[in-house]
């Protein structure tokens, strides 16, 4: 296989998983049984598998106590902040500052 | 409602989307980055890296793609290794159309093409009050598409000369994707929906031990709606529409 080929195939692979489910789930949306309800919990079970496994990868980048209170901060800020505005962006730039300045903070 | 009417407010929509794709590009721009300075780094040329994520579209796993490309695995590996990751991908479509207020058809590819991990994060935790319109979406996906190839040619183009300090904004930037699927956990939060969330993490945390993470993730998201799945759903607002 060309590199080129490999690419398409690739890019033309991911779309179709994501494409023909997208169309019978339009079937399925419709529906009020057990998979209708499995498929409106999926979100939620996405997102918190998704905080599970990128608050893992930056624990193993440095697991040690400043780590996790590094984590514990930017997680507290971003929390609180979604808190007191109900605004995604703001409170994502304001964990994220948090994190940064903890490192400078808790630096040995 | 007059087609001038439903396409002025499709326009809307996509805009608004387009608007609230920010805190997301905002995560996927170093990423994208990194994954260009890599792919460089791997022998691509900056526009085979901008290729890749012109056509995939699919974080993590173009890392792996070129990862292995780099060490010379054959085609057939390298597919079938994009396909396992992205296999969880199986399960976005579905549970998105549960939250859309409708599926026009010719929107249907687009729609599909933008779904990576975050954007079905971040349209779930919209949707979970509110029913979703498509143009939403689609402005939402178009934002992320822009960072994550926008991003890809800085890294590519530029990045490979440049080395991070590990400076306080290097280190921020490493915290913007989980800050994100925080703030959208938080935004999707019901009180009654807190066995999904335990279950899913729990699952995840635990899977790691054992399996690669994506592969973790699968069995954690599967498992935490498979709970969300013996309750009733909540109810979610048919008025306000996004």
């Amino acid at each position: 296989m060309t590199w080129w080929s490999i690419v398409v195939a690739a890019g033309l692979g991911t779309f179709l998983i994501r494409y023909l489910p997208l169309l019978s789930g339009t079937r399925l949306a419709r529906g009020e049984g057990w998979l209708s309800r499995f498929l409106g919990a999926l979100g939620l079970a996405a997102i918190a598998a998704l905080i599970v496994l990128s608050m893992s990868d930056l624990w193993w980048q440095a697991p040690h106590w400043r780590g996790g209170v590094r984590l514990a901060l930017g997680a507290a800020a971003v929390l609180l902040v979604q808190r007191l505005t109900p605004n995604v962006g703001l409170a994502t730039l304001v964990g994220a500052g948090v994190y940064g300045a903890a490192g400078g903070f808790l630096a040995e | 409602m007059s087609d001038d009417a439903v396409a002025v407010s499709a326009w809307r929509s996509g805009r608004r989307g387009l608007r609230d794709s920010v805190s997301l590009a905002v995560g996927y721009a170093p990423i994208a980055f990194s994954f260009g300075v890599i792919s460089v780094q791997a022998g691509l040329s900056p526009w085979q890296a901008v290729a890749i994520s012109l056509l995939v579209f699919a974080g993590a796993s173009q890392f792996v793609m070129v990862a292995m490309m780099a060490a010379g695995s054959g085609g057939l590996t390298v597919l079938s290794a994009v396909v396992m990751m992205n296999l969880r991908h199986l399960f976005y479509g579905p549970a998105l159309a549960t939250r859309l207020t409708s599926m026009p058809r010719r929107l249907a590819p687009w729609l599909a093409f933008g779904l990576t991990d975050e954007v079905f994060a971040t349209a779930m935790a919209k949707g979970a009050s509110r029913p979703l319109a498509p143009a939403w979406c689609l402005g939402l996906a178009a934002g992320a598409y822009l960072a994550w190839v926008g991003g890809t040619a800085l890294g590519a183009g530029v990045g490979a000369g440049w080395a991070s300090d590990g400076g306080y904004v290097a280190q921020a930037l490493d915290f913007v994707l989980p800050a994100l699927f925080l703030a959208l956990l938080a935004q999707a939060w019901r009180r009654a929906r807190w066995p999904v969330v335990a279950v899913a993490a729990g699952a995840t945390l635990l899977g790691m031990v054992w399996w690669p993470g994506h592969v973790a993730m699968l069995v954690g998201m599967l498992a935490g709606a498979a709970v969300g799945s013996r309750r009733p759903r909540p109810a979610c607002s048919e008025e306000a529409t996004i």
